[in-house]
């Protein structure tokens, strides 16, 4: 049986983890579990303290283990501090020896190959899962970073059928809805909503993803309040400036403030790296024009 | 409360058998009466008895309330019938003449006549008002069990044992008894013949139909209120239905299933049904058109003996062996439920409709769900789902039924359902988008499940649960007889749980953030996360509940409305005359369902609890604004305030002095204390001024208070420790007027006026004290002189030794000049807000709604105006040239879409730029050169790095990031104008600053700038406005003009302002003027600074700037000139008057001391460059994008105004609409 399932003993972590609750989900007591769920529980935790920050100590704690899962967890850590080589090697390696039958492999490993930009290993690689929800909610997610908006959509089609009511389908099914819009915003929105307005579920993350929602759909007094929200649980979190920066854009305000928050919280932000390349570009662009005559 | 049988009972009586019953048509009353000969009087909603009347010898059979008169009667086995007052609760007198039982008797609905059944086999009419009886109607051959009369007609029906119904026409008795006002001769004639027979037969009442059918003796028998229909039961198991019409009645049909005698039978006052009750111990509910039975209620030990239904409302009572019980065939709440400004319920004929809260229409029939669930058990909740536009809609019919339907895009008709899902529950309601969730109470389970009716997951909810509402998202409030359960859907958990015992329902407020429950007699407000923020009880029945959009709870008791703030405080808003339920309150109005399922709006009074709320938030505006604009008094809220420890604002509402006096001390308040005792001048009240003025230490007040109660001795020990001297003199002659001798030797004692206390005791004849007081005061003359009156010598006085004289001390300080030191009296916020001291909230508002009115009218003008200079410019400006130039990134544009599979596709960004001739939306998909190719195009721009700020704003706007994987940079989505699009050929960028934002916003605070003389800014507000246009797009073709408009508008301003601010940079006014050149150059400036296009306003002050100026340069003509344009525009009276002031001093001589190059009537316009004359005629280059003119010279210069485009090249015109 599936762990992750809804009657399996890790839905409470998994869950936390996948709505960003990765406080929760590093604090989680996993003393409970069975011992097969164990490692399981072990990767899920490790990865939580990863995306809190921690991934210096996580890969501590790795190195050296024999299991492909905690390498993995190692090369995921590696990447987190930036050493983005060492962790491709890792994890290429990793998917070599493992990558046909070990499910945390494919996803961690996956995820660090895409996030070096070797998308296409990171898809072969993830292709190769059997039933697992988090290699489809990276595939899905890889798809929508490579603008095939029309794999994601079938990607998302195909685990709907055999794994209806999961967190991890919805997700990915808001995702692609927040890219195709049209109807599909409001779909994705109560999707956010529901997870974000729920004092269980509720993360920085959700509420960011609630307030993105709301911006594509023109409610911007709502994208405020939610952003707010998460600004008050995470006054640090990138994304959360990021997306407030935009929404004052959007509403003709100032975005100065944000701009610098934002280049405080996180100056490797790609919309700071963005915008950079494009006032470039505009200075390079605008200087082919000039008046006949001098003014 | 609810029975699985389909009944409600509301109320049941322990007591002997009943044998009668009645309604009270009114009141909450039900008289029973009992085969132990007592009559009880109950109230049903109370549940309490109110009293007994206990005159009849042996059982009491039949009992009615008069319709309209505070009157009952009742018929027994002692032969009698009784007749009582309900004010004085006795008998008011016993109608004698039946020789056996009275069965029943009925009072007549409009004549004061009774009818009664009895077992001598007749029927028999009385006349209650004198007592007499009217008319015995025999041909019963066995014991007559029922007479009642028609509802309308002059007709009577009575049942026997002897097994037949009979219908009497009583016109005759009406005729006889009815006293015509004027005799004529034949009424007389005929009137006397009619008692001539009515001596020999009867024609009174005869015999119009004899039904017989039963074959065994009937029991009860009843008209159709409104049908000409009769309902009997027999003996024979039997309930007939029987027809009349003008001329003969027979048997319609039998309903067949009581077991046992049937004892009693009627017709449902509003429905179609007849209910009946027997020996065999059940209640039957019958369908009268179909004549099947539709329910049957049993009972286990007690054997039903009548049935009596409530005139007006859906009540109905049966008697049985062991009491009364009060019953409803069906809930009367109309399910509904609400979404934003719509409300949907479903009406009484179950048709789904909905209403609209803003334009309080009813939609017509949405649907028709007649087919759910059988046709006399009306639906009981509806639950809606606004993403999908359906209903889930349960009814109790066969142990719960629930049904997912659609609803119609456009409703109009019924419409019957298609494609519905249904299936078994007791609740169903929705929870997320695509999930509703399912209690089934007799298995105890919840099912959640998806749209189409699949469970996805399902759990088993705590011990007993009764119901499930929403609990915000993601969670379900789960409801046990004793216990509320907040319970999360994902984890599969009950996260919190409050002990409230009977919970029915739940309304959830309008920010979601609280949620009252309501059980019977107890609201309970809880948060989201079900903490108990207050509760409070009620005596009666708790129906409904809505909340304000400020959180105050509304709710509806079976004959109020109330409310409750969040801190438990409430009372009454309004009473109800009939029983409602709550949907929504906005301001003044309440909306509501009534009992037949009507949608209706009531009126209230918010102020009282809006009041309450403000003060609970200590929002002090809010206060004031009420305490000024509506009438709020009365007893309560004073006793409210003061309660609550506002005293101070208490004192706001308060007349009656006496109160204000009161309140006024308890808050310290002095000044409206004094000017409150001076009015009513009591004692009393003086008294209490003056301690709580002491304690204050604000003395002159205590004075006051003395003065007026005469405390003479109070007073000069106030002078005294104030150090008021010269008072305390006063004091003492005033003693001495009044001859008050010791207060005189208190003041004097206090002045240390030795003389006087010694002429004192003189006066007195108290020698001996004057002698010892001269003489310790060492007053040895005085002495002398005493002695000598009194005749004695020194050596006759035995004198006790002396000690130093004491002295009074000096006052140091005046305290008396001032009140000081004082008790700091706190004054409230709110005090200082009623006194006018605090900024920006004062009770003057009315200068600043004069200005109102005034400033409202200039705005209307200024726009009428800019409408007006619209048309002109549409005329003027050659903008729709040309075709669309389609930018060149088309063409070498390959669909990457089509490729199957691997690779990466494009991203929505390069989309907008390929649907897009704009270049706004090619500057919001990052592609910034294609977009300064299209401007180039289009208006000829050369310059872009005025408009960094722009692109890059606009570029800014383009994209949000989405939190998605872990580990994974978070995904990048676009925003859009188009949200409803999907199709990505058609889809297109936000643009931030919309053209809506800049009129609203920019345009204003240029307008502001203007008025304010801040040109610098204002130049760049306009020059902001100009970018920000050129790089935008817009909705529709109108909007285009709106836009042409604005660029216009902003362009003559920056040519206006740079006009000025370049006189403004030639110099100080000294050096100007003492320069000939520079003045004659100043002097144009401000003359062309009244040319441009401007609003009227604005226009004004460049045409006053010009006309001081010329005035001040001697510049009379042009002054003249100027004056006169000021006049012609109109405007500010104080502007007027200085021009007409200088008008007049032009007048006298009309010429100027400098000359200039302004031709105040030729036609010119203004070289935006330059800032010279452009006279009509001559050629001349303009921008193509902001319509500035320029000399021919600067032909290929970049355009002064806007900064980006290039003179005199003209492009195909600024696109902003595809």
């Amino acid at each position: 049986m599936d762990p992750y399932s809804a009657e399996g003993e890790l839905i409470n972590l998994h869950s936390h983890f996948h709505q960003g609750q990765y406080q929760e989900a590093a604090d989680y007591d996993a003393s409970a579990l069975s011992p097969e769920n164990a490692l399981a529980a072990r990767v899920l935790q490790l990865r939580a303290r990863v995306a809190l920050g921690r991934a210096e100590e996580v890969l501590a704690e790795v190195r050296g283990a024999a299991e492909p899962e905690l390498q993995a967890v190692g090369a995921l850590a590696e990447l987190a501090l930036g050493r983005a080589d060492a962790a491709a090697a890792t994890a290429e390696a990793l998917a070599k020896a493992h990558g046909a039958a070990n499910a945390t492999v494919q996803v961690l490993a996956g995820t660090v190959l895409q996030a070096v930009g070797r998308s296409e290993e990171a898809l072969a690689l993830l292709a190769q899962h059997q039933g697992s929800l988090d290699a489809v909610a990276l595939i899905v997610q890889i798809h929508l970073q490579q603008n095939r908006n029309d794999l994601a959509v079938k990607e998302v089609a195909a685990a709907r059928r055999w794994a209806q009511d999961s967190l991890l389908v919805n997700l990915a099914e808001a995702w692609v809805g927040l890219r195709l819009g049209g109807e599909k915003y409001q779909q994705a929105f109560y999707v956010f909503e529901e997870l974000a307005q729920a004092p269980a579920t509720s993360s920085v993350r959700t509420l960011v993803s609630q307030a993105v929602a709301e911006l594509h759909l023109g409610r911007t007094e709502e994208a405020q309040a939610a952003l707010e929200q998460a600004l008050k649980k995470e006054p640090e979190n990138a994304d959360a400036i990021a997306n407030m920066l935009v929404l004052s854009v959007i509403t003709g305000k100032s975005p100065e403030e944000w701009t610098s928050a934002l280049q405080k919280a996180d100056p490797e932000h790609p919309f700071l790296k963005d915008l950079a390349e494009k006032s470039d570009l505009f200075d390079k662009a605008a200087a082919k024009y000039k008046a006949k005559a001098a003014a | 409360m609810q029975s699985s049988s389909g009944i409600l009972t509301k109320f049941e009586s322990k007591s002997s058998r009943a044998k009668g019953i009645a309604f009270h048509p009114k009141r909450p009353w039900i008289l029973v009466s009992l085969h132990s000969s007592t009559i009880q009087l109950w109230d049903y909603r109370m549940g309490t008895l109110i009293d007994r009347f206990e005159e009849h010898d042996g059982p009491v059979r039949g009992v009615d309330f008069h319709k309209t008169q505070p009157l009952f009667v009742s018929g027994g086995d002692d032969y009698k019938i009784k007749v009582w007052s309900l004010q004085t609760r006795r008998c008011l007198f016993t109608l004698n003449g039946h020789l056996d039982y009275v069965r029943t008797v009925f009072f007549h609905h409009e004549l004061p006549w009774i009818v009664s059944a009895s077992d001598d086999q007749t029927v028999r009419i009385w006349n209650w008002q004198n007592r007499s009886l009217l008319c015995t109607m025999t041909g019963h051959n066995h014991y007559a069990m029922c007479a009642q009369f028609h509802p309308t007609q002059d007709l009577v029906v009575s049942a026997s044992l002897d097994q037949s119904v009979r219908v009497w026409d009583i016109s005759g008795l009406r005729k006889k008894h009815s006293a015509p006002t004027s005799m004529s001769f034949e009424d007389q004639v005929s009137r006397a013949n009619a008692n001539q027979t009515d001596m020999f037969g009867n024609t009174d009442a005869v015999v119009k139909f004899v039904l017989e059918g039963h074959d065994r003796g009937v029991n009860w028998v009843a008209f159709h209120p409104t049908m000409p229909l009769i309902v009997s039961a027999g003996d024979d198991r039997l309930i007939k239905l029987w027809r009349m019409s003008e001329t003969k009645a027979f048997e319609v049909d039998t309903c067949r299933g009581h077991f046992q005698n049937a004892s009693g039978c009627l017709f449902h006052p509003h429905q179609d049904l007849i209910l009946s009750v027997g020996e065999d111990k059940t209640i039957r509910v019958w369908d009268l058109n179909k004549r099947t039975a539709v329910h049957t209620v049993k009972r286990e030990n007690d054997r039903f003996w009548v049935i009596a239904a409530h005139p007006e409302i859906n009540l109905f009572a049966a008697g049985h062996d062991n009491g009364v019980m009060v019953f409803k065939l069906e809930r009367e709440r109309p399910a509904s439920a609400v979404y934003q400004n719509t409300l949907f319920y479903i009406t009484k004929d179950k048709c789904v409709k909905s209403y609209d809260f803003q334009k309080n229409v009813e939609s017509p029939t949405l649907l028709s769900l007649k087919k759910l669930g059988s046709p006399w058990v009306p639906p009981r909740t509806l639950s809606y789902n606004p993403a999908e536009r359906s209903v889930l809609v349960t009814s109790p019919t066969d142990g719960g039924t629930y049904e997912l339907v659609n609803l119609p895009r456009d409703g109009s008709g019924a419409i019957e359902p298609a494609g519905s899902k249904r299936g078994q529950g007791n609740s169903a309601i929705f929870v997320a988008r695509n999930r509703f969730v399912v209690l089934n109470t007799s298995t105890q389970t919840v099912d959640i499940k998806d749209l189409m009716n699949n469970t996805t997951r399902s759990f088993k909810p705590p011990v007993g649960t009764s119901d499930i509402y929403f609990g915000g998202t993601g969670n379900l409030l789960i409801l046990t007889p004793t216990a509320v359960h907040l319970y999360d859907i994902q984890q599969k958990k009950t996260t919190a749980e409050l002990a409230v015992t009977g919970v029915k329902y739940v309304v959830w407020s309008n920010d979601g953030l609280y949620a009252a429950l309501l059980s019977k007699h107890n609201v309970t407000i809880v948060t989201k996360t079900l903490e108990q923020v207050s509760t409070l009880h009620e005596t009666i029945r708790i129906k409904s509940a809505t909340w304000d959009d400020a959180g105050v709870l509304l709710y509806s008791t079976l004959n109020h409305v109330k409310y409750s703030l969040l801190n438990g405080d409430n009372g009454i808003v309004r009473t109800l005359d009939q029983t409602v339920y709550l949907v929504r309150v906005k301001g003044r109005n309440v909306y509501c369902l009534d009992r037949a399922a009507k949608p209706r709006i009531l009126q209230i009074d918010p102020t009282e609890y809006r009041f309450k709320l403000a003060l609970v938030k200590r929002n002090y505006e809010e206060m004031l604004h009420i305490i000024q604009n509506s009438s709020l008094v009365g007893q309560s809220i004073i006793a409210y305030l003061q309660k609550k420890g506002y005293p101070e604002i208490a004192l706001q509402f308060v007349q009656d002095p006496a109160t204000r006096f009161e309140l006024a001390i308890e808050c310290g308040n002095l000044e409206v204390a004094v000017e409150v005792a001076k009015q009513l001048d009591r004692p009393k009240l003086w008294t209490r001024l003056s301690t709580e003025a002491l304690a204050h230490g604000n003395h002159s007040i205590v004075e006051m208070c003395y003065q007026k109660l005469k405390h003479f001795d109070k007073l000069s020990f106030l002078y005294l420790t104030t150090g008021d001297n010269t008072k305390l003199s006063r004091m003492a002659k005033i003693a001495e007027h009044r001859g008050d001798f010791t207060s005189r030797f208190q003041n004097a004692l206090y002045l240390n006026d030795v003389e006087d206390r010694i002429q004192m005791f003189k006066e007195i004849d108290l020698y001996p004290l004057a002698y010892m007081t001269a003489k310790a005061h060492g007053l040895e003359e005085e002495c002398q002189s005493i002695l000598e009156a009194t005749g004695l010598t020194e050596e006759q006085l035995n004198l006790p030794t002396f000690g130093e004289p004491l002295t009074p001390p000096k006052p140091v300080v005046p305290t008396y000049k001032a009140n000081w030191p004082t008790k700091t009296t706190s004054q409230s916020f709110f005090e200082k807000a009623l006194l006018g001291q605090m900024e920006g909230l004062s009770l003057e508002e009315e200068p600043a709604a004069a200005n109102g009115p005034g400033e409202a009218e200039e705005e209307g003008a200024v726009k009428k105006d800019a409408l007006g200079e619209a048309e002109e410019d549409e005329d003027a400006a050659g903008w729709d040239m040309g075709e669309d130039i389609v930018p060149e990134v088309e063409e070498g544009f390959v669909n990457v879409d089509s490729t199957e599979a691997g690779g990466a596709g494009s991203s929505e960004a390069d989309l907008w730029a390929r649907n897009s001739p704009l270049a706004v939306d090619h500057v919001a998909g990052g592609s910034f050169e294609t977009a300064m190719q299209l401007l180039n195009r289009q208006v000829g721009a050369v310059n872009f790095a005025p408009l960094k700020p722009r692109f890059l704003e606009v570029y800014q706007a383009s994209k949000t990031y989405l939190p998605a994987s872990a580990g994974l940079p978070s995904l990048v989505n676009y925003v859009r104008r188009t949200v409803e699009e999907s199709d990505p050929r058609e889809v297109l960028p936000i643009i931030p600053r919309d053209l809506e934002y800049l009129a609203a916003n920019d345009l204003q605070r240029g307008y502001d700038a203007m008025k304010a003389n801040k040109l610098e800014d204002g130049l760049r507000i306009f020059k902001g406005i100009l970018h920000a246009v050129l790089v935008n797009a817009v909705g529709s073709e109108s909007e285009v003009a709106e836009a042409k408009k604005l660029i216009s508008s902003a362009s003559e301003y920056a040519v206006a302002m740079s006009i000025e601010l370049g006189r403004r940079a030639l110099g100080s006014p000294d050096e100007v003027s003492k320069n000939p050149q520079l003045l004659k150059r100043s002097l144009e400036l401000s003359a062309y600074f009244t040319i441009p296009k401007i609003e009227v306003p604005h226009r004004q002050l460049a045409l006053l700037n010009a006309m001081n100026l010329s005035f001040r340069s001697k510049n009379h003509s042009s002054a003249l000139s100027f004056a006169n344009r000021i006049l012609a525009h109109g405007g500010a009276s104080k502007l007027l008057e200085t021009a007409r002031r200088i008008k007049s001093q032009c007048e006298r001589n009309p010429h100027d001391a400098v000359e200039i190059e302004f031709d105040q009537f030729a036609e010119f316009e203004i070289c935006a460059a330059s800032h010279t004359p452009i006279y009509s005629g001559t050629a001349y280059e303009e921008c193509a994008f902001d319509g500035s003119k320029y000399h021919t010279k600067y032909k290929g210069t970049v355009c002064t105004v806007c900064e980006v485009c290039e003179v005199g090249k003209h492009g195909s015109g600024l696109k902003l609409f595809a």
